[in-house]
This record gives C-alpha cells, sequence and structure tokens, in this order.
C-alpha cells in the first residue's frame, strides 16, 4: 500500500543530531506540579521538561504550547523517578536525588535546591534509584533502586535514617500502603516485600513468580510495577497482572496481558496498566478488559493522573514511554493530543 | 433750352467786341466770362427780392397784356392790330425782362452752389489735413514707444559688477570721476572694459590651442615609437620561451591562459579568476584550465537575443501552415529544446588533487540561455580501484558531489526565472538533462557569482566576484573532505563484502578484544526498498530518508541469531553519521517497537556515534559503527536471561565481564564497553 511520504527536509549536521536523539528518547518519569497545572517529565538523556498543561488543554492551544515551557539538564544520566511535595520537585536517576524548587523552575530558574546521596555499599558503579515514594506522615522520602535496599530520608534535615535491606536483586517500584504505614516494594528478584516504616523491618514476603497463575518463565521474574489500595494490591511486570489479597497473599484476579506491564495503578474503581504495546489498559476489578485505548509511543513507561484539587480543568492522564511524546487523555476513552519534547 | 439761347443771345446784344467766328462753345464760353463777370457783379448789386417782386409784376402785366390782347383779338377791329402790336411789344419787354430775371436767378443759384462747394472744398481739404495730422500723430507715438522700448545689445552682456569692475579695471577705463557721476558714461567704461577683457582671453585661448597641438604631435611621435617597440618585445618573448621552460616559470602559459579567460562568459570568468587567485594564495594543490574552442566563443559575439521570442513566433507562423508540417513538429521542439539548453564553448577544468594523489576533475560549463553553471565531476585515483558491488555510486559523477552543502542535490535549476523558459519549450525539469549537461549545484552557482534570490525571477543575475570569494574556500575545503570520504569508503566497502571489518589500530581502544559476532553480508539497496522495509518507519516519518541518501542492508551472524541492520548514508558522510534500524531475528522476531534493548543497541550506534568518529577526518565512523554493532550483539545475547522452564544450556554463554545485567525500569542490558578495564556497563 502506498504510503505518503513526508517531505524530506534539508538537514545539516545539527539537526540530524537533535532528530536522533529525539527518535531515540525514552521519558522514564513525570511529575505533576502542585498546584496542577504544569507537568515535569524526564528522560533518558537526564533532562526534564516541563510543560504547561493549561495552556495545552485551554482553547487556544496552538502548536508551542505542546512543546515544554522550559527544558534542563537535571542529572548526567537518565532521570528514572520524579515526585512533587507541595513546593519541591524531586528528581532520581544516577544514585542521587535532587530538589527544585516549583516556583523557582516555572520562572525558568534552574538551579538544583539541594542533592543528596544515599550511603551505598559498592563504590565500583554508582547505582540507579529506580523510584521515589513521599511518606507525608513522616516527612520522609524513600528511595529505592540499584543496591538493593530502600533507604528513607528525612526531607526537613536531609539524613538517611535507616536503610531497609531484604531484596537480593534491584528494586523496581515502591508503594504506600496508608493505613499501617507500610511500604510495598518489588523488585528483579521477582519478590514484593512489605516494610513496617517504624519498626524498620520486612513484615511480608509475595513471591509471586511461585504462584502458577499468574507466573510467566519466559519474560522472567521480575516486578515492574505495583499498587496498593490497603487491603488489595495489583502487580506485574515478567509475571502476569494480578490482583492480590494483601492479608492472605492470595492472587484473586489474573489479567490476561500478554506483554510485561511496566504502570499500574488504581483509579475510581478501576485499574489502569500500560507497559510494552501502546495502549493504556483498563481492567474492572473482576479481571475484565474494559477499554484499550492506543497511545503514541511503542511502549509506555509511566503513567500519571493529575488529581490536584486547585486545578480540576487540568485532570488528565498522561502516559510517557519509548519515545519523546508525552500522551495526553482528557478522557480515559482516547487519546486528545501528545505533548512533545 | 430758350434760357440757354437767350443767354447765347443777349451777350451779342450786350458785348460789341465779341469774337465771333470761333466755335459756338468757345464763343460761348468767353462771352459768357466776360458775360459772367459783368452779369455777376450785377447780380451781387441787385436784391434778389426785389427781383422776386419785380418777376411777379411782369408776370401780371404779362397776364394782363395777354388778356387786352385776347380781348382785342376777340373783338377784331381795325385799332386792335395796333394795339396787339403794341400790347406785343410791350409784352416782349416783358419776356426779356423775364429772360433777364431767369438769367439772375440762375446766376445766383450758380454762385450759390460754387460758393458752396467751395466751402465744401475747404472743409474737405482741412479734414483731409486732420487725417494726415492725426496719422503722423500716432507714427510718431508708436516711433516713441519703439525707441522707449530699445535694448541696446550691450545690456545684454553680463558684465561685471560695480565693485569688481572699479577695482580691476586700470584707471584709464574706469575713469572714476567721470564714471561715478554720469551713468551713461559708466556703462560705456564698463563696457570698454569687457572689450578689453575679451580681447586678452582671447590671446589665451589662442596660445593654448597652439598648446595643445604641440603636445598632441609629441604624443602622435611617442606611440609610433612605443608601436615600433611591440614587434622586438614579441621577438625577446619567443626568445625567451625555452629559458621560461627550463626554470619551470611557465609565464607564457598563464598569459595564454588570461588571453583565453578573456572570451569566457562572465560566471566563468568569475569563477576562473577567483579559482586561480585561491589556488595561488592558499592551496597549491589546485589546478585551473581553460578547455573549449575560443573562436566559436568569438563567434558567439552577439549576445543571445531572446530567442525564445523568435521561436514562438515561428511557432505560431508552423500552426499556421498545412497538415504536411506536422510531423516535423515535434523535431524542431527538440531543437528548440536543444538551443535553450545551449552550452558556451568554454569551460573551465578545476583539479583538486588530495593528498593520497587521487585527484577531482571539475569540469564548469556555462548555459547561456539560462545563465547557470553545472559541473562534472570525475575522480581519479592514483591506482586503477575495483569498484566493489556495493560501491557503484559512491564515487558516480552523478552523486558524487551531491548534497556537498545540506540539501543541494541538483536537480532543479536554481534559477527561478528558467521555469518560464521551459514552459515554452516543454521541458519539464532539468533533471532529465543533467547527465549531458551536468549538475547546477547551488554552490557552482556561487562560485560563479550568480545569486538567485529564492521564488523571484530577476531579470539581469550578474556575476558577482564578492559572492564567489567568500565561499571558495569552504567549497573547496568540502569537496576534498567528500572526495576523500568518498574513497575511504569505497576502500571499506571493499572489505566489508569480504566480510570484514576493516577496524584501524588507532580504534582498536574502542572495542574489545574478542568480537564473535561476524558481518556476513554488505549490499546496498534502492531507496524504494528502504521505504518498504517494516523496521524503518521511524526514520521515513522523521523525514530522514529523503532519495539523496545511499541505503545498504548489512547482515550480522551469530550462531542461530541474525541481524538485519539497515544503513542510511547521508551523502554528508562523515559529518553527518550513517542511522542504523536493526531487526534481530532469533526466538523471534525483535525490533526497536517490542524490544528496550534493540532500541538501546540502535541508540548506542546513532546517537552515540561522536565517540565512534575516531582520528579526524572520522572516515572510520561507519566501519566502527559496524563493530559496534557486532559487539553489541555479542552482549545482547550473552546477557540473555535464561529461561528456566525451557531445557538444555544457554545458547551463548557468557563471556563478556558485566557488572550487572540489568538496570533501570527498562532492564537495560549493559552495552557500554569501558576501555582499558575491559568490562560491560550502562550508560
Amino acid at each position: 500500500m502506498e504510503r505518503a511520504v513526508p517531505h524530506a527536509v534539508p538537514l545539516g549536521q545539527m539537526e540530524v543530531f537533535q532528530a536522533l536523539q529525539r527518535l531515540h528518547m525514552t521519558i522514564f518519569s513525570q511529575s505533576v506540579s502542585p498546584c496542577g497545572k504544569f507537568l515535569a517529565a524526564g528522560n533518558n538523556y537526564g533532562q526534564i521538561a516541563i510543560f504547561s498543561l493549561s495552556a495545552a488543554l485551554s482553547s487556544e492551544a496552538k502548536e508551542e504550547s505542546k512543546k515544554p515551557m522550559v527544558t534542563f539538564q537535571a542529572h548526567d544520566g537518565p532521570v528514572y523517578s520524579m515526585v512533587s511535595t507541595d513546593r519541591h520537585l524531586l528528581s532520581a536517576g544516577d544514585g542521587e536525588v535532587k530538589a527544585w524548587l516549583w516556583a523557582e523552575i516555572l520562572k525558568k530558574g534552574c538551579k538544583e535546591l539541594w542533592r543528596r546521596q544515599p550511603p551505598y555499599r559498592t563504590s565500583l558503579e554508582v547505582p540507579e534509584i529506580n523510584a521515589l515514594l513521599l511518606v507525608p506522615k513522616e516527612n520522609s522520602l524513600i528511595l529505592a533502586g540499584g543496591d538493593c535496599q530502600l533507604h528513607s530520608m528525612d526531607l526537613e534535615t536531609g539524613t538517611f535514617m535507616r536503610a531497609l535491606r531484604g531484596h537480593t536483586d534491584y528494586i523496581h517500584c515502591l508503594a504506600l500502603r496508608e493505613r499501617s504505614p507500610e511500604v510495598l516494594s518489588g523488585g528483579e528478584d521477582g519478590a514484593v516485600r512489605l516494610w513496617d516504616l517504624r519498626t524498620a523491618k520486612e513484615v511480608q514476603t509475595i513471591e509471586v513468580y511461585k504462584h502458577e497463575e499468574c507466573s510467566r518463565p519466559h519474560n522472567g521474574r521480575w516486578i515492574g510495577c505495583l499498587a496498593t489500595d490497603s487491603d488489595w494490591m495489583v502487580c506485574g511486570g515478567g509475571p502476569a497482572l494480578t490482583l492480590w489479597h494483601l492479608r492472605s497473599s492470595t492472587p484473586t484476579t489474573v489479567f490476561p496481558m500478554r506483554a510485561p506491564q511496566k504502570h499500574v495503578t488504581f483509579y475510581q474503581d478501576l485499574i489502569l496498566s500500560a507497559g510494552q504495546g501502546r495502549c493504556v489498559n483498563q481492567w474492572q476489578l473482576s479481571g475484565e478488559l474494559k477499554a484499550q485505548v492506543p497511545g503514541s509511543s511503542p511502549g509506555l513507561l509511566s503513567l500519571s493522573l493529575n488529581q490536584q484539587p486547585a486545578a480540576p480543568e487540568c485532570k488528565v492522564l498522561t502516559a510517557a514511554g519509548n519515545s519523546c511524546r508525552v500522551d495526553v487523555f482528557t478522557n480515559l476513552g482516547y487519546r486528545a493530543f501528545s505533548l512533545s519534547f | 433750352m430758350s434760357s440757354e439761347s437767350s443767354k447765347k443771345r443777349k451777350p451779342k446784344v450786350i458785348r460789341s467786341d465779341g469774337a465771333p467766328s470761333e466755335g459756338k462753345r468757345n464763343r460761348s464760353e468767353t462771352e459768357q466770362e466776360g458775360k459772367y463777370y459783368s452779369e455777376e457783379a450785377e447780380v451781387d448789386l441787385r436784391d434778389p427780392s426785389r427781383d422776386y417782386e419785380l418777376y411777379k409784376y411782369t408776370c401780371q402785366e404779362l397776364q394782363r397784356l395777354m388778356a387786352e390782347i385776347q380781348d382785342l383779338k376777340s373783338r377784331g377791329g381795325k385799332d386792335a392790330a395796333v394795339e396787339i402790336e403794341e400790347r406785343r411789344i410791350r409784352s416782349c419787354v416783358h419776356f426779356m425782362t423775364l429772360k433777364k430775371l431767369n438769367r439772375l436767378a440762375h446766376i445766383r443759384l450758380k454762385k450759390g452752389r460754387d460758393q458752396t462747394h467751395e466751402a465744401k472744398q475747404k472743409v474737405d481739404a482741412y479734414h483731409l489735413q486732420l487725417q494726415n495730422l492725426l496719422y503722423e500723430v500716432m507714427h510718431l507715438q508708436k516711433e516713441i514707444t519703439k525707441c522707449l522700448e530699445f535694448k541696446s545689445k550691450h545690456e545684454e552682456i553680463d558684465l561685471v559688477s560695480l565693485e569688481e569692475f572699479y577695482k580691476e579695471a586700470p584707471p584709464d577705463i574706469s575713469k572714476a570721476e567721470v564714471t561715478m557721476g554720469d551713468p551713461h558714461q559708466q556703462t560705456l567704461a564698463r563696457l570698454d572694459w569687457e572689450l578689453e577683457q575679451r580681447k586678452r582671453l582671447a590671446e589665451k585661448y589662442r596660445e593654448s590651442l597652439s598648446n595643445k597641438e604641440k603636445i598632441l604631435k609629441e604624443i602622435e611621435v611617442k606611440k609610433e615609437y612605443l608601436s615600433s617597440l611591440q614587434p622586438r618585445l614579441n621577438s625577446i618573448m619567443q626568445a625567451s620561451l625555452p629559458v621560461q621552460e627550463y626554470l619551470f616559470m611557465p609565464f607564457d602559459q598563464a598569459h595564454k591562459q588570461y588571453e583565453t579567460a578573456r572570451h569566457l562568459p562572465p560566471p566563468l570568468y568569475v569563477l576562473f579568476v577567483q579559482a586561480t587567485a585561491y589556488g595561488q594564495a592558499c592551496d597549491k594543490t589546485l589546478s585551473v584550465a581553460i578547455e573549449g574552442s575560443v573562436d566559436e566563443a568569438k563567434a558567439l559575439f552577439k549576445p543571445p537575443e531572446d530567442s525564445q521570442d523568435d521561436e514562438s513566433d515561428s511557432d505560431a507562423e508552423e500552426e499556421q501552415t498545412t497538415k504536411r508540417r506536422r510531423p516535423t513538429l515535434g523535431v524542431q521542439l527538440d531543437d528548440k529544446r536543444k538551443e535553450m539548453l545551449k552550452r558556451h564553448p568554454l569551460s573551465v577544468m578545476l583539479d583538486l588533487k588530495c593528498k593520497d594523489d587521487s585527484v577531482l576533475h571539475l569540469t564548469f560549463y556555462y548555459l547561456m540561455n539560462l545563465n547557470i553553471m553545472t559541473v562534472k565531476a570525475k575522480v581519479t585515483t592514483a591506482t586503477e580501484l575495483i569498484t566493489p558491488i556495493s560501491a557503484g555510486d559512491l564515487l558516480s559523477p552523478d552523486s558524487v558531489l551531491s548534497c556537498l552543502y545540506p540539501g543541494d542535490h541538483g536537480k532543479k535549476t536554481p534559477n527561478p526565472a528558467n521555469q518560464y523558459q521551459f514552459d515554452k519549450v516543454g521541458i519539464l525539469t532539468l533533471r532529465d538533462y543533467v547527465l549531458d549537461l551536468g549538475h547546477p549545484y547551488l554552490w557552482v552557482q556561487k562560485l560563479g557569482g550568480l545569486h538567485f534570490p529564492k521564488e523571484q525571477p530577476q531579470h539581469t543575475v550578474i556575476a558577482d566576484h564578492s559572492l564567489s570569494a567568500s565561499h571558495m574556500e569552504t567549497t573547496m575545503k568540502l569537496l576534498k573532505t567528500r572526495v576523500q570520504s568518498r574513497l575511504a569508503l569505497h576502500k571499506q566497502f571493499a572489505s566489508l563484502e569480504h566480510g570484514i571489518v576493516p577496524v584501524t589500530s588507532d580504534c582498536q581502544y574502542l572495542f574489545p578484544a574478542k568480537v564473535v559476532s561476524r558481518l556476513v553480508k554488505w549490499v546496498t539497496i534502492a531507496h524504494e526498498d528502504y521505504m518498504e522495509l517494516h523496521f524503518t518507519k521511524d526514520i521515513v516519518e522523521t523525514g530522514l530518508a529523503g532519495d539523496t541518501n545511499l541505503y545498504y542492508m548489512a547482515l550480522v551472524e551469530r550462531g542461530t541469531a541474525k541481524l538485519q541492520a539497515a544503513v542510511v548514508l547521508n551523502p554528508g558522510y562523515s559529518s553527518i553519521p550513517p542511522i542504523f534500524q536493526l531487526c534481530l531475528n532469533w526466538k523471534g522476531e525483535k525490533t526497536n517497537n517490542n524490544d528496550d534493548n534493540i532500541r538501546a543497541m540502535e541508540s548506542e550506534v546513532n546517537v552515540c556515534y561522536k565517540e565512534l568518529c575516531g582520528p579526524r577526518p572520522s572516515h572510520q565512523l561507519l566501519t566502527n559503527q559496524l563493530q559496534r554493532l557486532c559487539v553489541l550483539l555479542d552482549v545482547y545475547l550473552e546477557t540473555e536471561s535464561h529461561d528456566d522452564s525451557v531445557e538444555g544450556p544457554k545458547e551463548f554463554p557468557q563471556e563478556k565481564m558485566c557488572l550487572r545485567l540489568f538496570r533501570g525500569p527498562s532492564r537495560m542490558k549493559p552495552f557500554k564497553y569501558n576501555h582499558p578495564q575491559g568490562f560491560f556497563s550502562h550508560r
């Protein structure tokens, strides 16, 4: 079938290089600003771009509104995870966590407020930080990643209070169980571990790959994504996406998704997941696939729901992954448009 | 009548001395004159009113007498005859009186008339005099006005101003005492001075003229001398030719070239001058020559008029002629096309010599009617090149200079005005003729000093030296790098086709010592085939796969794994890197769509190419990229996690030293090679 070929623009060396960079860009992490109007996205080159959601969603949006307001080089390595407090943007990648003031960034003054490195055991290679988790009750930040430990850092003083050891391979994802408070972590070793923050001990371990319903040995045993709703937990990755009842540690529903999922979250009465494959999948709790909405990237790595109360008009779902684009879904049924680096 | 006769008679009676025998008139006249005098006098004396009374009385008497005669006659009687006679005599006397009175009346009348006449004549005379005088007055007035308006010629002369006059004029002319008071004298003096000055100046003029004549004669003499010198100098030059050759200073040759250069059309001339200058000043490896027939160029001296207009006229003529003309119409259109695309008989040849003794021959032509320049290129090497199959296009004259500057593909005419000319003769685009005519690259136009502003057809674009000079150095350097990189690629392709990736010793450090994956195939593919591949869609969509690029397919194998790599080679290699897109066939088909690691491998080769450039002038880029690809495949296959459910050992045991096998949310493999420690890590 004939395909319309785009007109080849005469490209100099700079343009070719930039085009190649954009082609090979991966956006690993997203974070919504406290006011809800801006979205930060971090990519594999260590850059963070700030998009103005309110401008892009407004009725006079032009092509430039879909480009970043400001882009700055945050880290030397990829920015694997980001999280926002009510004034700061915290980003982590190659072994360090840095903090930025949202107010400063929005004025295009991109200077880091502080940077901290958790105490690592090995010095040969700097381990990456794959997940950041805020614990509002303690005002602390939990980091987890390449050195197989969870580090807990006090946000006021910046000291690392404790390190939780237990994983045998690097940690992919974290989730917070509000009530207890407990932290769940999933890692490359295929286990989901629950930790009690007060006692700093491992409370429960679920080895997902050992359960036959969900294990998929040809994909591996790694747990790529976690989400919890206090009693319930959903996790996926190498094994199939499964909903677990935490107290009894039993898998209740296995979602029939072949591709490994990289991000999962609870939303209202649905479970949203995304991973390899273009689509954002919406699941009923019963295990039925409600909808599959295709995005623009060949694989998705992160989903972000903007539920900030201050900006109800910017209530959107954004998805990003193996491309330079962030898909914006205003309505979960279809992709509205894409922001692009 | 009776009065006249009575007049005649009366003078007879009264004058006694009148001349009787003259003509009646004369007599009457003289008599009348005599009478006139006396009767005249009588008239003056008598009173007209008394004469009137007398007349009345006489008439009365006559009437009475007649009546008495009547009476008497009627009565009859003897006395009557005497009485009648008496009365008849009395009436005769009365008749006489009447006659006299009549005469007097006539005379009076005549007198009156004469007087009137005289008076009238006088009046007429006065009148005439008056007229004459008036006429003279008018005449005099006219004369006066004429005199008053009279402008003397002397007022037309621009005299020097008074102050100057008094300053400059010698005192015997200016005569200040006299002239100050009397303006008439003053003007006279000034006129005098004017005359003096003019005489002096006329003198001077004559002198200068004679000087000029003298000098002209001298010039003539000298000219003759010089022209007699010319043949002597020529003979000296001839004699010195062998000496020049002996000393390797070919001035004569250069001189001949300059002679021929005079017949070049302006853009070629600009190119020739600038290139020669550049060659002499900066770059000894550049040599410039002019080829072609000078006589033909001279024959073209008449500038080509709008041959298109002539053609359109003849076109119209032909259309009106009969059918039997039609078969030749196509031929005539062809001729018109040929005419439009005609080249100037002279061309400029530039030879660029590169370090390895290969030479780039550039021949520049000028298309006269289109006002553009084209170039034909040829690369010759010191040693005979065996062309590997895949390297066919690298050095082909058609494409070796393509896209020297980004986007300059040389298939379209750079002069927007040409489109209108093409429409007239049915040429769609210049692309069909470039093989024959040469490529009209933009840099060629710039070297010839021709600047065509985009989309605005200008009628006269003239060749500009500064434009050419500013582009000369960059273009020459680009040409050299282009030739050298193409030759390097040529050599590399020969090696690649045999399955060997030629890595030079100074680039060995980029790769580990042992590389197991091998390159088994290296072929060119067509542009359309590249577009049809399923794993190249991203590149096509970004617009990086134009038709000016060269496309290749490489196949790397290890064991059962086959990695296909589609390569886009931009003509601007090696400043613009080749772009690789991969497709791995091993346990299923993996491309950048479904495998993050393949994407990472592509990134390693495409984005991180700067590490692979090697020493300048980075001709090793492509081969280093290919070698890296082999290394990446090795790492990929060896670090693949073993599937516990499947029986048997791993196909590829891990031999590479890696710190960690997986890292990050995408679980990337360690593709980065660290030298000199020799282990693999993640970026």
